[in-house]
């Protein structure tokens, strides 16, 4: 088990955008999250990345907790826990954030040099490699304004990878790219999945989830409606949300 | 609301303390007489406005000089100081003078009763006019002539406070007032320029720019706005130095040297 | 004339040294304050921002000349003296940390929320990814502003005649009065463009050299 997110609670101010949250992902596996704009997903996705905290609720990851309910309130890891639990989370974010800055490489050695202490030489060596994986030997110095938004979410995947998680998360991966560019996505995603990651991915793109994910989770206004394997949910016709949502 | 509460406390505090400080400083002037710790360092601070040609200024090597500088170097050395001539903003002299950067305002500092106020005069050292300058060539002969002209002054000078002395003459002026110029120098320019039809200045002034432009291109009219004299600036409380100033002043008029500094100077145009 | 204006040159060269030491300290010190200033302003700890916006607040609204004249006439009346040079130095010093502290706040407020969430995820800590994310894109964005700060700069050096400080343009003015003359004073105008002339082209390199970004 990768991630348990167990009675997640979340309010911005009196709106409460999470609703008793709880779900699981196994080792491997690709989860979808899908639903409307507003059902909450990516306030789930950012409490996750602990980008925000969660009123209550327990999220585990790896083993580890990352926030644990106590009497009804989230207790989270201390900072050094923190950074610990983090490194196991990768994210890639809907616009990528890369950094304007830096080159490509720079992007990607920046966190194993300055966080981790590793090696000038090995983080290089590292990033070479997970570039030519992603096709992106030949942009190697380039800055993030030269790239297509298809290349600069490689750049942001590898940028995540350089500090190997075991759990990938991917918010709106599809959004910016044209549809041709779905494909090009999916097989790294499932070439990250071969090297032992586990994915969570955020979508509203049927398509794309019906593509990739092994299991779908279907959110609305801050609740999980329903929960299942892909099959499963794509048959099922007997939930008016979910068939009106498909049928988008 | 609450922050203009905030802001307007603060002002207060602004306000008040300034008002204190203030406060401290008109003490600070009934301090002791300086003149035994002056003796103490063997030295003292005169200040200068060293742009103010010929009583004290820089020659092209950088060097300060004038009357005013060689007179003051006689004078406290037989006194027996060493003088430290510090440039001082003109405008802040007295301000300079009272909070003990210098010991002296010596620098063409003419004695009025304003300024009697705020710091202690020597003895008159050096006679001046306030002198009405024209150009050759101008129809104004007196100071009657100036009605409904244009008359340039420098501003915050003692020519200002002598002419505002006869007011039903300034009112004739054009605009009813006269022209106010930073600089002697730069009023002398818009006369030249024919902005201006007459400069009020000190005579000593005066005749040091006439004499570096061409002296034939102007006229300098028998009437005057009155005869003032230049002293040294004291602070209140030094009265012992006031007396070894005056009394080594009397002592090189007597023996000549006075005279020698004088014509060094001024020889030619007097 | 040219013989003129050659006698002229050590006095003025005498005034453009003071000039410029004014000049590159204020520079050299002002700006790290400005840093530090602008975190203060930003600060989510309300006391320090109270007293950065305070602090912004008298040093902006009150002109630079009477901050001068406060510094080396008023507070030897509270006992804190300095002499002229510091002085001067200080006054400068303050009033343009203000200056290049609102410019670098405004230069933070315009970087994405997204570069911190994105160090924040990479795990870098909130100094690394001030120093090295967000400081480094700031410049790019501020680079003008500061310039035009630094041009001004150049022009307020004279200010420091109001403490008798013999700078190139009182150096101008003791040459123009004892002259009776204006080359003097054009002279030290176009020592003056010269100078904003080197710092403007000084600028245009390092903006270019920012400009392998977008």
């Amino acid at each position: 088990m990768i991630l348990e997110v167990d009675g997640l609670n979340k309010s911005f101010g009196r709106k409460q955008v999470l609703k008793d949250i709880s779900f699981t992902l196994e080792t491997g596996e690709i989860l979808a999250i899908i639903g409307p704009s507003g059902a909450g997903k990516t306030t789930m996705l950012r409490c996750i990345n602990s980008l925000e905290k969660c009123d209550n609720g327990t999220i585990k990851i790896d083993g580890s907790y990352l926030c644990k309910d106590y009497n009804n309130k989230s207790i989270y890891a201390s900072s050094e826990e923190m950074k610990f639990i983090r490194k196991k989370v990768g994210l890639v974010f809907q616009n990528y954030n890369l950094f304007p800055h830096m080159s490509v490489i720079e992007n990607i050695v920046e966190a194993p040099i300055n966080v981790f202490g590793v090696s000038k030489n090995e983080a290089k060596d590292k990033a070479l490699q997970l570039l030519n994986t992603m096709g992106l030997e030949d942009k190697i110095n380039s800055y993030p304004f030269e790239l297509s938004g298809g290349q600069k979410q490689r750049v942001a995947i590898a940028r995540a990878c350089a500090l190997e998680p075991k759990l990938m998360c991917l918010d709106e991966p599809t959004s910016a790219l044209d549809p041709e560019l779905r494909e090009e996505i999916a097989g790294i995603i499932e070439k990250l999945v071969d090297n032992g990651m586990s994915i969570l991915i955020i979508t509203h793109d049927m398509v794309f989830a019906k593509r990739i994910a092994n299991k779908i989770i279907f959110m609305e206004d801050g609740r999980i409606v329903h929960e299942g394997k892909k099959a499963e949910f794509f048959n099922n016709y007997e939930d008016d949300r979910i068939r009106k949502f498909i049928a988008l | 609301m609450k922050k203009k509460n905030y802001f307007m406390i603060l002002l207060a505090v602004l306000v008040l303390s300034i008002i204190n400080l203030t406060g401290c400083s008109k003490e600070r002037v009934s301090n002791k007489d300086s003149y035994e710790s002056l003796e103490e360092k063997g030295s003292i601070v005169m200040g200068l406005d060293d742009t103010f040609a010929p009583m004290g200024f820089r020659d092209d090597k950088g060097e300060l000089v004038g009357f005013d500088v060689d007179l003051a170097e006689e004078v406290f050395n037989r006194i027996g100081f060493e003088v430290e001539f510090q440039p001082i903003d003109w405008s802040m002299k007295e301000t300079e003078l009272n909070s003990g950067n210098i010991d002296v305002i010596w620098n063409g500092y003419s004695i009025t009763e304003e300024r009697k106020e705020k710091v202690n005069f020597t003895q008159a050292y050096l006679k001046n006019k306030q002198i009405i300058i024209t150009l050759a060539d101008s129809s104004i002969n007196n100071k009657e002539d100036l009605k409904g002209k244009k008359v340039a002054v420098q501003n915050g000078s003692s020519t200002l406070e002598a002419i505002n002395k006869q007011p039903e003459i300034v009112a004739t002026f054009e605009g009813g007032e006269p022209v106010l110029f930073d600089t002697n120098n730069e009023a002398i320019m818009d006369l030249e320029a024919k902005r201006v039809d007459a400069v009020v200045s000190d005579e000593v002034l005066a005749r040091y720019y006439i004499k570096q432009k061409n002296p034939e291109e102007y006229k300098v009219l028998e009437d005057n706005f009155g005869e003032e004299e230049y002293g040294i600036g004291i602070r209140k409380e030094d009265k012992r130095l006031i007396e070894e100033i005056n009394n080594t002043l009397n002592e090189m008029k007597k023996d000549g040297s006075y005279q020698k500094v004088y014509e060094k100077w001024f020889g030619e145009n007097k | 004339m040219i013989s003129y204006i050659y006698t002229l040159l050590p006095s003025m060269a005498d005034g453009l040294i003071i000039t410029l030491e004014i000049f590159f300290l204020t520079l050299i010190l002002s700006i790290p304050l400005g840093i530090i200033v602008s975190i203060g302003r930003l600060s989510e700890i309300k006391f320090l921002f109270k007293i950065t916006e305070f602090y912004i607040w008298v040093m902006r609204g009150t002109p630079l000349m009477l901050q001068i004249v406060f510094i080396f006439f008023g507070l030897p009346i509270v006992g804190i003296a300095f002499d002229r040079f510091t002085a001067v130095l200080i006054a400068f010093v303050l009033n343009y940390g203000a200056y290049f502290g609102e410019i670098f706040r405004g230069g933070m407020e315009s970087i994405d929320k997204g570069q911190y969430e994105a160090a924040k995820v990479l795990g870098l800590t909130s100094y690394k990814t001030f120093i090295r994310i967000i400081l480094p894109q700031m410049f790019k964005v501020v680079l003008p502003s500061i310039a035009n700060e630094v041009i001004t700069l150049v022009k307020d050096t004279s200010l420091v005649y109001v403490v008798g400080i013999g700078e190139l343009l009182r150096a101008g003015k003791i040459a123009s009065n004892r002259d009776v003359s204006l080359i003097p004073l054009a002279l030290v105008g176009i020592i003056y463009l010269l100078l904003t002339a080197i710092f403007t082209e000084i600028f245009n390199k390092i903006e270019k050299r920012y400009s392998y970004y977008e």
